[in-house]
């Protein structure tokens, strides 16, 4: 019997073959992980940043057993597209103005489904970006506010065992979050983390990582890695099956 | 016979007639007082008043004479003959209990010659005529699994016929009702509403040597994966030195030999003893159990050695292991559901990395756990109620081993539902495994294992009448979403149910099934080819419903999985308790849509060799059809039902000789004689039959002729015209 027909080679060809100028879909890719970035209130991603969703894929696809598209459409708030797929990136730098009503609706909507956004401030030292984003979140859901979330939240093993968020910047110890029941549907990054993730023409890290050390850009990477699995997985690693496990683990690691 | 009788006037109440006489009384009494104060004699005059106020009664009251011709008849009794099958137990020689109730019929018919008898026979809840035919012929046997006497004399008093002047119960006394402990008033008061003394003829004095299980019972409800206590009451009773007993609980699978649960032993005196048996089944539904004691030398009755009894098994929450070969939007999404419904208690575990990845990371700085999948599919697979394989491969994820225990378990009454994706049915490299066997659908060994072409799947006619899909299609009605691709399968296996099928892609000259379900064994099975349902809860056309259509659709796959009712097309019961070797039948009811004829199977549980019965019926519009199935013999059975087109759904049962009626096996004539006593009634045995009192004849008019004394006319003329003189004679007499 011949092997499996999406093989992990198949799947990083396909990445390639996307990052290279086209998609290569196969059976089983409409499940998979697939950055889009939504296109209302902040700007295009420009630069090396643009590289970010695809490589973020990347980094998915090599290190887990996770299946990835790596194209980054970009898609409106009030287009039909947005319930395509249950995952979207706002990414931006500026304040911006209010949305339309229509916009309004449709990211209700994407949320009230059950979709998942992580909005990520590409400025964090000024957050005027993320200022905008939290007064849009007020008229979105309204009755669900922003909380942090918590230091033993699943999203922090969920493939990775990480004690802090991280980005391009080292930022705020925590996440701030909107929660729909016992789900983060909405994380606040003030980490820049598609900056962390951004290449170079030269298939390098396009951006310097501050304080800096390969230290904080691998646990960038990872940070990604788990917000994919808890996207993917949801709280799969709260189990109680694992939960005991990953206790022991945790304690044996700590000095 | 004749008589001759006399009657007032019939269209007077009583009341009148009394008010006329005390008025005439009143009047003669004032007339004897006027005529107390006159200082002569006025004989004339009272003799006058008197012969007035007479024909004026006369002439109100009409009297007429009756003259009836009859003749007298025997007074009606009657029998009532103990018609449990408990009777069948054996007498000495080559006799039962039931020639012994035909002796004593016999005999009471001979001792009643003049009254008129009346043979009917009481157990469960009807009366029914005790013929020549049941004396003589075919059905010598008794059917009834009750002997309830409470019931019988209600039903009598029901009868708007003829009271009888006796009642006569011919039976051993082990009666169900009244209960054993009822004597005197209580007695009296159950059985006394007709006032009329119930006599009694004890048909035997005698106790086999026997030991039998008396009782089965449980503390309370049995709920699937939760221990509890079988208790088992074991008799020992006509002298038979029992010892100690063994006693043994055994499940009835389909498909397979008898399953040891649970054993004790029990050391019964002359009181009965319990056996406390702690057992746990892991299955919901009804379960057959096969309770059974090894007897010693010298047991007479081996009937009473062995119970089957259908057991309801309640379902706390449904256990389920979901595991998943990689992460993804569909796996996300059928967890958060699974997730979100409170009655499921969810094992899940999703393959996070294979041998190839390249984690970046040393194993202390990951979440990851091994994938314990030789623990699972070898000690922890009987604890769950279904299993859902998604997109996961067998011998990457080291499955493969443990693909005949899978199929074993859902022959054995596990769920089973594998989820498409690439690394799912063929692709996942279950073709020609042990495992394809129990799925709906048969798997393709090309090389071509999935299609990627986006299609909406069709609804096949199964897949718009079933309960299943129901509660989707009210929500969405024939709209689907567009499915990025399928698992390419083969056809649907014979006693599968396409619900979805592909509109363009084809399997053996059908279309290609894209949802199946059907029934492996014990268990069931449902093939889902696409790995893109969480479009049903995400996507535009999610968004017209609130995305409720996802839940919809896995809430009706789940349960019917489960087994729950309310997915079943139609629901089977038996039309009776099952005897065993006796004609019996099952009533199918359709739920309502569901039409189409009827096909019932029949298959023996607990052994490995199944000789499976079918039984076709035209459905009915009522919704109810009773098949008739043929005789079977003692022990548990499945049946399952089809109607049209609908997928099958089954109902276990027991089928046994003598049920509980041959538990205890001692006549009770302690009994009989106290209903005799507080009902006015005698005791007798079969030999005393002619001690019993003859009732009194009753006599019966035939003839009745009734004529006036004088006419009407008469009355009135002779009242007005004596009323006339006494009104004369009183002036002439000073009287005004």
């Amino acid at each position: 019997m011949s092997a499996p027909a999406i093989s992990r080679r198949g799947a990083l060809l396909g990445i390639a073959g996307a990052l290279t100028g086209g998609p290569l879909l196969a059976f089983g890719d409409a499940g998979a992980f697939h950055p889009r970035l939504l296109g209302v209130g902040g700007e295009p991603l420009t630069g090396p940043r643009a590289t970010a969703p695809s490589h973020w894929t990347f980094e998915l696809v090599r290190r887990t057993n996770a299946p990835g598209n790596a194209s980054s459409p970009i898609v409106r708030a009030d287009e039909a597209a947005l319930l395509a797929e249950p995952f979207v990136i706002w990414a931006g730098t500026r304040e911006f103005p209010e949305l339309s009503p229509s916009e309004i609706r449709g990211l209700r909507t994407f949320l009230t489904l059950g979709g998942m956004m992580v909005v990520d401030d590409l400025e964090p030292e000024r957050g005027v970006f993320q200022r905008s984003v939290r007064r849009e979140l007020g008229r979105i859901l309204p009755e669900h506010p922003v909380v942090k979330l918590e230091p033993s939240h699943v999203l922090y093993h969920s493939y990775y065992l990480l004690d802090r968020p991280i980005g391009r910047v080292v930022g705020p110890p925590t996440i701030d979050a909107v929660r729909r029941g016992k789900n983060a549907q909405v994380l606040l990054l003030a980490h820049d983390l598609l900056g962390a993730l951004a290449r170079s023409r030269a298939d390098d890290w396009a951006l310097a990582v501050v304080p800096g050390g390969y230290g904080q850009r691998e646990r960038a990477v990872r940070f990604a890695v788990n917000i994919a699995m808890y996207l993917l997985c949801s709280d799969y690693k709260d189990d109680l099956v694992h939960a005991s496990w990953l206790m022991r683990r945790r304690a044996r690691s700590r000095p | 016979m004749s008589a001759r009788t006399w009657a007032l006037s019939e269209d007077l109440t009583t009341a009148w007639v009394v008010v006329v006489v005390a008025v005439g009384v009143l009047s003669l009494a004032v007339l004897s007082w006027e005529l107390g104060r006159l200082d002569r004699r006025r004989g004339w005059v009272a003799i006058i008043g008197m012969l007035a106020t007479l024909t004026l009664g006369g002439a109100v009251l009409r009297p007429v004479s009756i003259e009836t011709h009859g003749s007298v008849v025997g007074a009606r009794v009657v029998v009532l003959v103990d018609g449990s099958r408990r009777l069948l137990l054996p007498l000495a020689g080559e006799t039962s209990r039931r020639d012994a109730a035909l002796e004593a019929v016999a005999a009471l018919r001979e001792h009643f010659d003049s009254a008129r008898l009346t043979l009917l026979e009481f157990g469960d809840d009807r009366l029914e005529p005790f013929t020549a035919a049941a004396e003589t012929g075919a059905a010598r046997s008794p059917r009834m699994l009750d002997s309830d006497l409470v019931t019988a004399i209600r039903h009598l008093g029901d009868q708007s016929v003829e009271r009888p002047q006796a009642i006569v119960v011919v039976s051993d006394g082990r009666l169900t009702r009244p209960g054993e402990d009822l004597e005197g008033e209580p007695l009296s008061t159950i059985l006394g509403g007709l006032d009329v003394p119930i006599h009694t003829v004890a048909i035997t004095h005698e106790t086999p040597a026997d030991s039998s299980i008396l009782r089965v019972d449980t503390a309370g409800a049995v709920v699937a994966h939760q221990p509890f206590e079988l208790r088992v009451e074991v008799a020992c009773v006509g002298g038979l030195r029992c010892g100690t007993i063994p006693v043994r609980v055994r499940e009835l699978r389909l498909g397979a030999d008898p399953v040891e649960l649970a054993s004790g032993r029990a050391e019964p005196t002359s009181e009965p003893v319990e056996v406390a048996l702690s057992i746990a089944l892991e299955r919901a539904g009804a379960r057959v159990l096969e309770v059974a004691l090894d007897p010693p030398h010298g047991d007479t009755i081996s009937d009473n050695n062995r119970r089957y009894i259908a057991f309801d098994v309640a379902r706390d929450r449904i256990r389920l292991l979901h595991v998943a070969g990689r992460p993804s939007y569909d796996a996300r999404a059928l967890r958060m559901w699974l997730k979100g419904d409170e009655s499921v208690d969810l094992v899940a575990f999703f393959i996070l990395r294979s041998d190839f990845d390249d984690t970046q990371a040393d194993e202390s700085e990951l979440a990851l756990i091994p994938f314990p999948v030789d623990e699972l599919f070898t000690q922890h697979l009987p604890s769950f109620d279904a299993v859902i394989l998604q997109d996961i491969d067998a011998v990457t994820s080291k499955l493969a081993r443990h693909l005949s225990t899978l199929a074993r378990y859902v022959e054995t009454g596990g769920g089973l539902i594998m989820v498409g994706g690439p690394s799912a049915f063929s692709g996942g490299q279950y073709a020609g495994t042990e495992l394809e066997r129990v799925l709906p659908v048969t798997l393709p060994e090309a090389r071509q294992y999935f299609d990627a072409t986006d299609f909406v799947p069709r609804y096949s006619t199964a897949g718009r009448t079933t309960p299943i899909l129901r509660a989707l299609r009210d929500l969405l009605g024939d709209e689907l979403p567009s499915l990025p691709g399928a698992n390419l399968l083969g056809p649907a296996r014979s006693q599968a149910m396409v619900l979805w099928e592909h509109p363009l892609l084809s399997a053996a000259k059908a279309p290609m099934p894209v949802l199946a379900l059907g029934e492996a064994g014990d268990g069931r099975a449902i093939a889902l080819a696409v790995d893109g349902t969480h479009r049903l809860g995400f996507g535009k056309l999610a968004s017209d419903v609130g995305g409720r259509s996802y839940g919809a659709a896995w809430d009706g796959l789940l349960g019917w999985l489960m087994r729950d009712p309310r997915y079943e097309p139609a629901r089977i019961r038996l039309a009776k308790p099952c005897i065993a070797d006796e004609p019996m039948s099952l009533e199918v009811v359709s739920a309502p849509g569901m039409s189409g004829a009827v096909e019932v199977s029949v298959d023996q549980l607990g052994t490995a060799a199944s000789d499976s019965r079918t039984v076709r019926a035209e459905g009915a519009k009522t919704g109810t059809v009773a098949v008739p199935i043929p005789p079977l013999g003692p022990g548990g059975y499945v049946a399952r039902a089809r109607v049209g087109a609908s997928p099958p759904m089954r109902f276990e049962f027991a089928c046994e000789r003598a049920g509980g009626t041959f538990a205890d096996v001692r006549p009770d004539v302690a009994r009989l004689r106290r209903i005799a006593e507080a009902t006015r009634g005698v005791a007798v045995g079969l030999d005393g039959v002619r001690g019993l009192p003859q009732p009194t004849n009753v006599r019966v008019a035939a003839e009745r002729h009734v004529a006036p004394w004088l006419p009407a006319w008469i009355w009135s003329a002779a009242a007005a015209t004596l009323l006339g003189l006494y009104w004369f004679a009183r002036r002439r007499g000073g009287l005004t």
